[in-house]
């Protein structure tokens, strides 16, 4: 046998026979060979050198009409005029595989008349492009990036995540002062140090307060300004917030060192100043980073959802824009099809996947005069339906605009920190004042008591205070991370340690969620190949059940070919290997086609039939998970209350339930009831953890304080939760309360040592007995101190 | 030591410093390092043929901006 040949193009292998030979390259496809000869006529062929052996999707050759890019209603949405008058939109890029295709796609745009900027970002595949709209239309682009191998669809980038990118830079800008400044004051303080202790000139000293000084400056007033903004806009809503203690502590210091310096006698404190500034600066920084971003969640939602559909036009099937079907219109879907609206079916016959709308993965059979719901899968189905609503009012966009409004009405639990700190920083201020206005009334002069409460503030800095929170929630996001929880949030991990009621969805939370074997039961020997190919052409749950049964029995099993097969919907399938004739499927298969059997049980059952007789069943059965019964109780231990709510029916609802001892159930819930359960436990002062993996949950998952997510669940699903379970286990779903906890009982620890510290220093420091520099040092201390503390828990963990 | 060789000493560096700084915020501000990945990877693709682009770019970009008329 010839040994398999790579294509040129996409490197993919096939046997030479099948390949289609062009002088000496070989190509899979006759897109390969066109974006082969594409690349080289443009003489772009450094890309096979860069991109070297790494397999590409040969590209595709059917697209949507590009010429829907052109449209008014589309540069209405998505097209942007930029300062210069160029017209700028942001493309996802489908296909990037790899730093060469990134070039690839840059260098093809760059080269094209009219095309202004092209910056692909390989990370997220976000593209912007800027060009020229009277010189080149966008479709031509399009095509252009079409013609190349890659595929590209807008998004609506939308003023959330432009502001969110913006505010990070903003900060990486503030930080790069901030630690140039304060590496460089270090070195000068070290000098003013050892100066302090063996005797240095005056001379000399205020020429290191003035570079010290320099270097401070942009520190507190570029670096430091969120927190004369913060504090400004606590002050105008009442609240006596951090970011105030902050900025009066380093300015009255700032000032402090600036009169200092200027009479020429005593200690100027501006390291004090940039640190406390850096310092804040970085938790602050920690904080947000670690924010989730909303506006990703809502794009990739948008993009699931295909823009065309088929409709019958004059006896014809045409395709229309999904928002340009009206009620009344008939609309085509054939199998392994979306249902894109709502309506009721006038011809044809099928099985449908509603796992979307009630979590259950077994297929609905439906025929004419039945209704489709949007948002459901086309398994085997060939229909025409009429659209009974159109688009806008469908049940898809309606959970799609429910979602939007549940993710950006999130509930937040305000941080204990920030709440301690509100009460914090007025009682320090009003001490430090306190402390002024006591020292220069019994006979001080003005600068020793100024001196005074100047070391007040900066030993009560809020260094310590503010790195409490950041500090403990990395700790607790990188225990969850090796134990296969993943925190999006940090916030998440104090929110989820204040919940009291834990909502669990029934199918692929509680249980497994596909059917799997539970027995085999062999009437007569048969040879298992049959069997394995007759389940690897379904798409049915049962039959996959089967198929990873008999995988699992036989790992190099290979399949044969048969002369016919054909699926009945929601009966199984047929199929005939030469003279033999083959059956697989329910009890119904077998009373169509007049075979007898005489064995039943309560599970979920699948024949499998030879030449009219039965020769083997095999039991399914969705098997409840390992741990659910511990963690109920455990759950119980803690106060959290367990509610399980599935769309499920009664009788299987009441049936698991009982298996794991849950006693609040409810079920046949649809994805909006769901969401509005967990809306009513919150207008009675509950805070709800919601468990669930599919599109149906979506909805409460974004609803609920802390939505957790099987790593197994859908796409749209794991993007909205804020804790995803990588292993699917209900083992890490405990792991998650115990982390959150944990590093709950840790922020609490940190804070106390931090207020601790305050409690003992302050009052020595209101005595005098502090001058400013044991302060700064103190101040460095304490934090130290919660750093280190935050460590020990982490080793502590680790060792478990 | 007279106090204006460490007044010197430190206006020097620290201006070093300052020009090393600001090359710094310059490059966030252009966003070169947006993209971890392709920042990472810019290495490999930076030869001559590439600095040509890059100024036939600008230059196509200034052409067009003079001949653009936004209505």
């Amino acid at each position: 046998m010839p040994s398999k040949i790579a294509c040129s193009h996409c490197h993919l292998e096939f046997e030479p026979s099948v390949m289609i030979k062009d002088e000496e390259n070989y190509f899979c496809c006759s897109g390969c060979q066109g974006v082969f000869h594409l690349l080289k006529d443009e003489g772009l062929e450094s890309f096979y050198e860069k991109s070297k052996n790494i397999t590409l999707s040969p590209p595709s050759q059917n697209f949507e009409d590009s010429s829907s890019f052109d449209t008014q209603s589309f540069y209405d949405k998505f097209v942007k005029i930029n300062k210069d008058g160029f017209c700028e939109v942001s493309l996802i890029i489908e296909g990037i595989h790899c730093s060469a295709c990134v070039w690839l796609n840059e260098k093809v745009l760059h080269k094209m008349d009219g095309v202004i900027e092209a910056n692909i970002n390989f990370t997220n595949n976000k593209a912007t492009i800027v060009w020229a709209d009277d010189v080149v239309k966008l479709s031509a682009i399009i095509d252009t990036i079409r013609s190349i191998g890659y595929n590209a669809f807008a998004y609506d980038s939308m003023a959330q995540e432009t502001h969110a990118n913006k505010e990070r830079k903003a900060y990486y800008l503030k930080m790069a002062v901030a630690i140039f400044a304060s590496m460089n004051i270090m070195w000068i303080a070290v000098a003013q140090y050892a100066g302090y202790f063996s005797g240095i000139t005056q001379d000399v000293k205020t020429i290191l307060n003035i570079a010290e000084g320099i270097l401070a400056t942009p520190v507190l007033f570029y670096s430091g300004w969120v927190f004369f903004r913060g504090g400004y806009y606590g002050l105008r809503t009442k609240v006596i917030n951090m970011d105030l203690l902050v900025a009066t502590g380093a300015t009255l210091t700032y000032i402090y060192s600036i009169y200092i310096t200027l009479i020429q006698k005593g200690e100027a404190y501006f390291d004090s100043v940039s640190m406390i500034i850096t310092f804040v600066l970085i938790g602050k920084f920690l904080e947000i980073l670690s924010k989730k971003n909303a506006a990703d969640t809502l794009d990739k939602i948008a993009n699931s959802i295909p823009s065309e559909v088929k409709v019958v036009k004059d006896e014809k099937i045409v395709t229309c824009k999904l928002d340009d079907v009206k009620v009344g219109d008939i609309v085509v879907v054939t199998s392994g099809e979306k249902v894109l609206l709502d309506g009721e079916i006038i011809k044809g016959s099928g099985s449908f996947d509603e796992s979307n709308l009630t979590g259950e993965s077994e297929p609905v059979y439906k025929s004419v005069g039945i209704g489709v719901i949007s948002g459901t899968l086309s398994i085997d189905a060939d229909i025409h339906f009429i659209a009974t609503k159109d688009f806008k009012h469908s049940t898809l966009s309606n959970i799609v605009k429910l979602l939007e409004s549940a993710i950006n009405k999130k509930p937040k639990i305000q941080q204990m920190a920030n709440r301690l700190s509100e009460h914090f920083s007025s009682a320090i201020l009003g001490l430090a004042l306190l402390t002024f206005l006591g020292w220069w009334f019994w006979p001080h002069s003005f600068e020793t008591s100024l001196m005074v409460a100047v070391s007040v503030i900066i030993i009560a800095c809020p260094c310590a205070l503010a790195l409490a929170t950041p500090v403990a929630t990395l700790v607790g996001l990188g225990l969850g991370a090796s134990r296969g929880v993943l925190f999006k949030e940090a916030a998440g991990l104090e929110i989820m340690a204040k919940v009291d009621t834990l909502i669990l969805d029934k199918t692929g939370t509680i249980t497994v969620g596909k059917p799997e074997v539970i027995k085999e039961h062999v009437f007569e020997s048969f040879d298992k190949k049959l069997l394995y190919s007759l389940v690897k052409s379904s798409n049915h749950p049962v039959a996959k059940g089967v198929l990873k049964y008999i995988k699992e029995e036989d790992e190099n099993i290979i399949d044969v070919l048969f002369d016919e097969f054909s699926q009945i919907p929601a009966q199984g399938i047929k199929a005939k290997f030469g003279e033999t004739q083959l059956l697989g499927g329910n009890k119904k298969l077998l009373d169509e086609n007049g075979v007898e059997v005489d064995f039943f049980t309560q599970e979920t059952l699948f024949y499998f039939v030879i030449n009219q007789r039965v020769v083997a069943v095999y039991e399914l059965q969705d098997k409840i998970k390992e741990g659910v019964k511990k963690l109920v109780k455990s759950m119980k231990k803690m106060k959290i209350e367990v509610i399980m709510l599935t769309g499920d029916n009664e009788n299987a609802a009441k049936k698991v339930a009982s298996q794991v001892s849950i006693d609040n159930l409810f079920y046949e819930q649809t994805p909006q009831s769901k969401a509005e359960f967990i809306n009513k436990l919150h207008s009675k002062n509950r805070s709800v953890v919601m468990v669930g993996d599919g599109v149906n949950d979506i909805l409460a998952l974004a609803s609920a304080d802390i939505g957790i997510v099987m790593g197994s669940g859908s796409d749209i699903a794991v993007e909205v939760g804020d804790v995803v379970l990588l292993n699917n286990s209900i083992k890490s779903l405990e792991d998650a309360f115990k982390i959150s906890s944990t590093t709950f009982g840790l922020i609490k620890q940190n804070l106390f040592i931090s207020l601790i510290y305050n409690a003992l220093t302050i009052p020595l420091a209101m005595a005098g007995y502090v001058i400013p520099l044991a302060a700064a040092i103190s101040m460095s201390a304490s934090s130290l101190l919660v750093v280190g503390n935050s460590m020990r828990i982490r080793h502590k963990w680790n060792k478990d | 030591m007279d106090n204006w060789v460490i007044t010197m000493m430190l206006g020097v560096s620290i201006f070093l410093g300052a020009v090393a700084l600001f090359a710094f915020l310059w490059a966030i501000k252009n966003g070169q390092f947006d993209d971890e990945e392709k920042f990472l990877n810019a290495a490999k693709f930076d030869g001559e043929d590439e600095l040509n682009d890059a100024l036939k770019q600008e230059q196509k970009k200034e052409a067009l901006k003079k001949s653009y008329k936004p209505e």
